[in-house]
């Protein structure tokens, strides 16, 4: 695969060049005091001293709202039709690398034993360019999770700053292509490597700790009162799981007026009371220690055990979204902590 | 071509919310009568002029009608005695809330008619329909794509608020050992200072052993309003409750006691005097004329109230709300709707209000589905507006909604709104006397209103 060299110049000429190629370029962008992934015009929109996003890249891949069925009656008789599901060619621009292994985690989900059309039209469309990450945020924790500041799992295309200009690195068919389309601005990239980068950005992580992986331990700490003591201070919204870029649970309603309706689906969180209620009234998930140890253990054992990898790329920001403040790595280190001593 | 004809043709399409003992059989009286008037009004019979909701006139527009007319019995004439003057009461501050958010008020009118009023009803129809046409037809509830409204004005600069003496944090410590030490609460809800990627932050924690008393802290990052945890069940199993609570949290906590959500005697509050919190790095807006500092209801009080500053100008809010009101309509739902249009419907502005108590919450009613759970345009809007509006007379300002907003939406002006309307309608503010009614829950016979026909 091509590793290249290119320069901060020319990284602007390549983005004004993706955007002339009648693809859709989605990047990070200032909007309303947030960092969010939104199409882009020209490269000068492009959010500058960006480290992350508010809310991760999955809105373009699992929309928040979805219309997956149309109905309507005509002349007495029910009509059933497929929505349209956009398939315009998109790159998405500077995914940190927590970011883009995510979307490698919502493949396995989506493109798993029940192929989901309306993620993977979109999936086969989108190549993504994975930008490394040099400033480490306080509640980055990647390295805990299998992951690094310039891991690739997930990118197209990973570009790593190396002083002005940026080592360019083909991980994919499709990576190669994009850059075969502006051959011109490369350069070779000769000994350049992200060796000193990485070495550099892991020493700037302040959570170093690997978290536990419960995976074949969960039943022995599953009804331990540190669920309840975690928990407590939980109070049952979404934001960890909105803004978390592998949550990927979702409802499904259906909305109609007399003789027409869709049905469509929302993201859903396992947060809220409602996620597991019976029409009966019974809840097996009944108080927030339950629904908090759901999403640890989906996370971290249950998912382990599905597809041998962490479902979390330690990018953190549902601790720092968290309105009161819960965070997850020391959460988890603390169940660790009681399941050694059962 | 048929777009335009349908254009052309458009005639208002008016939905009527009346009581079933006055004006419907009022308009009853008008067809009887043979009074012709304008036949674009669909009527919808209620009980009562009490049992109309506001979320049945945001329906009525999600459903794309034009207009709305509610209407029941004058005032004294209500079947059941008072339901007409509670909905007066509803009226006076919601229809000034829907003008803030950008609703064209010829579109919403209230009236009073009666069963031998025929004429009136016609007339009335006939007025408001002509008003409606002068209106248009309505703007779809969708989200623009371009021309967003910006606030002229920005918050002001300022700074942050003086940290408080370390012996409070030593008393409350003190006074929680004691609390716990004599069985008398079975959990202190208090503060600790936040670890590892919050480091610097405080945070809510549980103490419920003598011994781990002195993890608790009180300084000006306390911004959390504990109060919601009163009714949380996970901290309720406990027993009696103590609580460290600013002034603004205990006026929360005076909401819950007024609305039978917790017992006085439930919970052992450990007042603090504050001279404001840090929210995004400044002190919050709410501390700026902040009434109460030194704490109106406690069992313990913590701090000298000689430290505590007094309020000082108005609430910074009020001069965007100000800003909001000079402009047309169509400018504030500019504002509003990219404002909707982010929410990402995951509540942490229900989850963190002491208020939002309900299980379940009226989002959650799905027979029927009173507010679509979809973050469309019809679902946050419906969603964002009854937030509010539930909040009405009872909200206390505390900005945690808007604090824990991950998309930043200005829950704080919508909130901020609705307690100015009620105060200036019926002299109220939430949160100071525990034996009140809410506003909304009461009326007077003799409450002012100068727009029902």
């Amino acid at each position: 695969m091509q590793r290249k060299r290119l320069t901060s110049e020319n990284l602007k000429r390549w983005v004004d060049a993706l955007i002339a190629s009648e693809r859709r370029v989605i990047a990070p962008v200032h909007e309303a005091g947030l960092t969010v992934f939104r199409p882009i015009q020209s490269s000068d929109e492009i959010a500058p001293n960006y480290t992350k996003s508010d809310l991760p890249f999955k809105e373009w891949l699992f929309p928040p709202t979805e219309v997956i069925l149309c109905y309507r009656i005509e002349d007495g008789e029910p009509v059933l039709e497929d929505p349209e599901v956009d398939s315009t060619e998109t790159v998405a621009l500077f995914l940190r690398p927590c970011d883009a292994a995510a979307i490698s985690i919502l493949d396995k989900v989506f493109g798993g034993d029940y192929e989901d059309e309306f993620y993977l039209t979109r999936r086969r469309r989108l190549t993504i360019v994975g930008l490394s990450c040099t400033e480490p945020q306080p509640e980055c924790f990647c390295t805990s999770v299998g992951l690094s500041p310039t891991s690739e799992q997930g990118s197209d295309v990973l570009l790593t700053r190396i002083g002005n200009d940026f080592l360019v690195e083909a991980l994919t068919e499709k990576g190669e292509q994009l850059l075969n389309e502006s051959a011109d601005l490369f350069v070779d990239a000769g000994d350049l490597t992200k060796e000193q980068v990485t070495a550099e950005a892991v020493a700037k992580m302040r959570r170093p700790e690997p978290l536990p992986n419960f995976s074949d331990t969960y039943a022995e700490i599953f009804e331990h009162p540190v669920w309840e003591e975690v928990a407590r201070k939980c109070l049952g919204c979404g934001v960890c799981a909105y803004s978390c870029p592998t949550c990927h649970c979702y409802d499904i309603v259906d909305e109609a007026t007399l003789f027409e309706g869709v049905r469509c689906r929302n993201w859903d969180c396992c947060a809220f009371a409602l996620f597991t209620l019976h029409a009966s009234g019974h809840n097996p998930r009944p108080t927030q220690a339950h629904r908090y140890r759901q999403r640890v253990l989906h996370k971290f054992a249950y998912f382990l055990q599905t597809y041998g990898q962490n479902m979390c790329v330690g990018c953190g920001r549902c601790i720092i979204k968290c309105p009161v403040g819960m965070d997850i790595y020391e959460i988890v280190q603390r169940v660790g902590e009681q399941l050694a001593k059962v | 071509m048929a777009k335009e004809v349908k254009e052309r043709n458009w005639e208002p399409k008016i939905v009527a919310f009346v009581c079933n003992w006055c004006t419907y059989v009022g308009a009853d009286a008008a067809g009887t009568s043979r009074m012709q008037y304008a036949p674009n009004v669909r009527i919808i019979r209620f009980p009562c002029t009490g049992r109309i909701d506001p979320l049945f006139i945001i329906r009525a527009f999600q459903q794309g009608v034009d207009g709305v007319i509610v209407s029941g019995c004058h005032p004294g004439d209500c079947h059941y005695v008072s339901g007409n003057l509670l909905a007066r009461r509803r009226w006076i501050v919601f229809r000034k809330f829907m003008d803030f958010i950008g609703l064209d008020l010829r579109r919403l009118h209230f009236a009073w008619v009666s069963a031998t009023e025929g004429a009136k009803w016609a007339k009335l129809v006939n007025e408001i329909v002509e008003e409606v046409r002068s209106a248009g037809p309505a703007p779809a509830w969708a989200f623009p794509t371009n021309g967003a409204t910006v606030l002229e004005t920005s918050l002001p600069e300022v700074g942050l608020p003086p940290s408080p003496p370390v012996e409070m944090t030593a008393q409350i410590r003190e006074i929680a050992k004691r609390l716990l030490g004599t069985g008398e609460v079975g959990v202190v809800v208090g503060y600790e200072m936040a670890t590892g990627a919050r480091e610097g932050e405080a945070t809510p924690t549980f103490v419920n052993k003598p011994e781990d008393a002195d993890r608790l802290v009180f300084n000006e990052r306390c911004v959390h309003n504990l109060a919601v945890y009163l009714t949380n069940p996970l901290v309720k199993k406990f027993g009696k409750v103590g609580i460290v609570a600013k002034g603004c949290d205990i006026r929360s906590i005076v909401g819950l006691i007024q609305e039978n959500q917790i017992k006085r005697e439930d919970v052992s509050i450990i007042g603090v005097v504050c001279n404001g919190v840090v929210v995004n790095g400044k002190l919050a807006e709410k501390c700026v004329n902040c009434q109460v500092k030194v704490p109106h209801l406690y069992d313990h009080l913590v701090g000298d109230p000689s430290w505590a500053q007094s309020p000082s100008g108005e609430n910074p809010l009020d001069a965007q709300i100000a800003d909001l009101e000079s402009l047309s309509p169509e400018e504030r739902w500019n504002f509003w709707m990219p404002q909707f249009a982010r929410c990402i419907r995951c509540y942490a502005c229900r989850a963190v209000c002491p208020l939002c108590y309900c299980q379940p919450c009226i989002a959650e009613k799905h027979r029927p589905q009173w507010i679509p759970t979809s973050p469309h345009p019809h679902g946050n809007l419906a969603w964002n507006i009854i937030r509010a509006w539930h909040l009405a007379g009872r909200c206390i300002g505390c900005g945690e909604c808007a604090r824990a907003c991950p998309v930043n939406i200005r829950l704080d002006l919508l909130n901020r709104k609705l307690a100015l309307e009620v105060e200036r309608a019926f002299g109220y503010r939430p949160g100071f006397d525990p034996s009140a009614p809410t506003p909304l829950s009461t009326y007077r016979p003799d409450d002012k209103e100068d727009f029902i026909r």
